[in-house]
């Protein structure tokens, strides 16, 4: 009896210990990314890498808003186990993690590049693609409608064209002018994407000026009014249903089944046109957010992937990232089977998707605005902003209101 | 030798329990005593180069108690925990009434009751999200007489308050097959004699119900109520899936999250607010407040089952 139970113990004590050691044969490299999308694409493209460089490439990809990677991550740094390679979408997410991002600098990439991230002059984050969002427009709509894009770049002239389509509705067989959403779960298209308007429409690219009066709880009613006057419109001419109740799917489903003219997305949604086998024009125009003219969409690289300063691979991990630039196979994965706009000029590929077009020629046309909304933080946005939106999507408050509490919010943010 | 014998007998005991008590030690004692340690600093779990972890106090609960919405969904969380407890124990009494009655194919009906409890909370969120935001509003577009349904002013989960409703709607869909199964075993246990007799004295079946099957299963009820307590007032991953803490409402001025329960403000707190520690002081909140109302309701409980 009592061997018995000393041999029971005996496996039960080396199954444990084995389960604790974990299997540590061979070199693997772990990259945590962001962008779900386009797992598939960069698990076969990793997976080719690592063979070619004698090491198993792990990938996890884990999307969302803020909330979205940011719990596995210190969850991984917590248990000891942070990725080689991680992404991150901007200032505040940088300063979570200083401690552990590796510099940069001299990697052979910096200089192919204008929207590395740097921080006091040193760069800590390599470009994942160029991104861009505005109003993307159904331009065979606006043909049938005999509204001339070109001409959509203030707020009169968006005022003028949603009440002209709204009242043809019928012939054009849509629903709505707009497809927006601002639901809570749709935080990221109002208080990110659509806060951005405010922060950086009709400004120098990369100026701060308005981003930082704003964190200093210093409020231009007069710019704040505008932008409001254009939420407004935007509330106004959306579907009640997606604004109130829609997810992704419902807000992107309908521009791309031709019931809505204009979406408030970014050129992400290429592949889920392709998917859905659209067949009209599209493009983006500039958003209608002041008086004043502003001819330019914002574009930016939506994340960076930083190295852990820890890594036991750090020549792979370089390697890894360089070869994305380098290499024809990582050009290929990154402009035609990841659909991603690369950050980089000596990449000579373009990408097929309209929208993705659409940002690079503003792009190349040098008419882009910056994204700001990455100096507010991911609770300032998420917990405060997004309701206030909620509220003024439901018609629960006024427009005057709305600046009220928007007002407030940036006073209250100040003084933290 | 006899002595030996018991001291070996607890040997074997200890071993048994050893494996089970490991791994209670390692994921649920330990992490509960170093989060409660965390509730009093300013952990964060990242490489902020902020001089690592400080000993800030009490400020964490503090700082809790300050904020609107977390009192609003310690409010919320009371009444979605007792709405959702009625209807949970109401539907799934019933249930097991039915199924307990002599009904043909009742087994299948068993079976398929439970099985909505099979399926995992956060798919369920999102399957219910499809069915609040387009087959009800479709289905109200196709029937003339159901045409409310199709206005977007009457969307379950375009208001706070109904969204609410829709998440009791939601968990009692998923829950009240499962509580069934307790009522069922209980239900079943009750002597057939005492019916005989009762019928043969005039009693009727409510006043059969009444005066025999629910003092009977009293003893279910302690086991029901207790759990149906802890899933609801514990509810997170229908929260997410079905409304994300939405649609927005207002309190003393502040536009906050209108259906965000507790364990979604916690989870919230630590990781969209980037406050893991102030996140840990909430959920030693928690534990406190939902440790003392379940020890009330089990006494209550126990105090009618021993009354009998």
């Amino acid at each position: 009896m009592k061997k018995l139970v000393l041999a029971l113990m005996a496996v039960l004590a080396v199954v444990a210990l084995t389960a604790c050691g974990g299997q540590k044969s061979g070199k693997t490299l772990t990259l945590m990314q962001n962008k779900p999308e386009i797992d598939a694409q960069l698990k076969a493209y990793a997976a080719e890498w690592g063979k070619k460089n004698n090491v198993t490439v792990v990938i996890k990809s884990i999307g969302g808003t803020s909330g979205g990677m940011g719990p596995q991550l210190k969850a991984d740094y917590a248990a000891g186990d942070m990725p080689d390679i991680f992404a991150f979408d901007g200032l505040e997410a940088y300063k979570e993690w200083e401690g552990v991002i590796l510099d940069l600098s001299n990697e052979p990439w910096v200089s192919k590049t204008s929207v590395a991230f740097k921080y006091n002059g040193k760069v800590y984050g390599f470009p994942v693609a160029v991104e861009g969002w505005g109003m993307a427009y159904n331009a065979d709509l606006l043909a049938k409608a005999g509204i001339d894009p070109k001409t959509l770049n203030n707020y009169e002239a968006y005022k003028a064209a949603f009440e002209k389509l709204n009242a043809m509705k019928k012939e054009l067989g849509i629903d709505s002018v707009v497809s927006m959403a601002a639901s809570v779960e749709m935080g990221w298209v109002t208080a990110h994407h659509n806060f951005n308007s405010l922060l950086s429409n009709g400004l120098p690219y990369g100026d701060l000026s308005v981003v930082n009066d704003l964190l200093a709880g210093k409020v231009d009613e007069q710019r704040l009014s505008e932008y409001a006057d254009w939420v407004e419109l935007l509330f106004k001419y959306a579907d009640k249903t997606v604004l109130l109740t829609g997810n992704y799917d419902a807000q992107v489903g309908a521009f791309a089944a031709g019931k809505a003219v204009f979406l408030h997305q970014g050129n992400w949604v290429d592949p889920n046109m392709k998917t859905a086998n659209v067949t009209f024009k599209m493009a983006f125009a500039p958003h209608g957010s002041m008086k004043q003219v502003t001819d330019g969409i914002f574009v930016a690289a939506p994340s960076f992937y930083a190295i852990n300063k820890d890594s036991k691979n750090l020549a792979l991990a370089k390697k890894f990232l360089n070869d994305f630039v380098e290499t024809p196979e990582g050009n290929n994965y990154m402009v035609k089977e990841a659909l991603m706009i690369p950050a980089f000029s000596n990449i000579t590929l373009n990408p097929e998707g309209q929208l993705s077009k659409s940002v690079q020629e503003w792009a190349s046309a040098g008419k882009v605005y910056s994204w700001n909304q990455y100096y507010f933080t991911g609770d300032f946005r998420d917990k405060i902003l997004t309701p206030i939106y909620n509220q003024f999507a439901a018609g629960k408050i006024s427009k005057s209101q709305f600046v009220a509490l928007m007002k407030k919010a940036f006073e209250e943010n100040a003084k933290k | 030798m006899k002595g030996s014998m018991q001291k070996e007998s607890q040997l074997v005991f200890w071993l048994f329990l050893l494996p089970a008590l490991f791994a209670f030690i390692m994921v649920m004692v330990i992490p509960f005593f170093m989060g409660a340690f965390y509730a009093f600093t300013n952990w964060s779990s990242s490489a902020k180069l902020d001089g690592g972890l400080k000993f800030i106090g009490l400020k964490n609960f503090i700082d809790s108690f300050k904020d609107p919405a977390f009192i609003y969904s310690f409010g919320l969380t009371g009444v979605y925990t007792l709405l959702s407890m009625v209807t949970v124990n109401l539907i799934a009494f019933a249930l097991a009434l039915l199924v307990t009655s002599k009904l043909k194919l009742k087994n299948i009906y068993r079976a398929g009751f439970f099985i909505p409890n099979l399926i995992g909370g956060l798919i369920l969120g999102y399957i219910w999200q499809f069915i609040f935001n387009n087959a009800i509003p479709a289905l109200g577009k196709v029937i003339p007489f159901l045409s409310a349904l199709a206005d977007p002013q009457n969307l379950m989960l375009s208001k706070n308050t109904t969204a609410i409703i829709a998440m009791v709607i939601v968990s009692t869909w998923q829950y009240a097959g499962y509580i069934m199964m307790i009522y069922i075993a209980a239900i079943e246990n009750v002597p057939e004699e005492l019916h005989e007799a009762a019928k043969i004295d005039g009693a009727n079946s409510w006043m059969r119900l009444r005066m025999i099957t629910l003092p009977m299963v009293a003893q279910a009820f302690t086991v029901t109520m207790f759990l149906t307590l802890v899933f609801s007032f514990k509810q997170f991953d229908v929260n997410v899936s079905l409304t994300s803490g939405g649609p927005s409402t207002m309190l003393m001025n502040k536009p906050i999250l209108g259906t965000e329960l507790l364990a979604l403000n916690i989870y919230n707190t630590a990781f969209i607010s980037n406050n893991l520690a102030m996140g840990q002081a909430r959920a030693v909140i928690f534990f406190i407040v939902l440790a003392i109302i379940s020890l009330i309701q089990v006494y209550v409980n126990k105090k009618k089952e021993i009354e009998l």
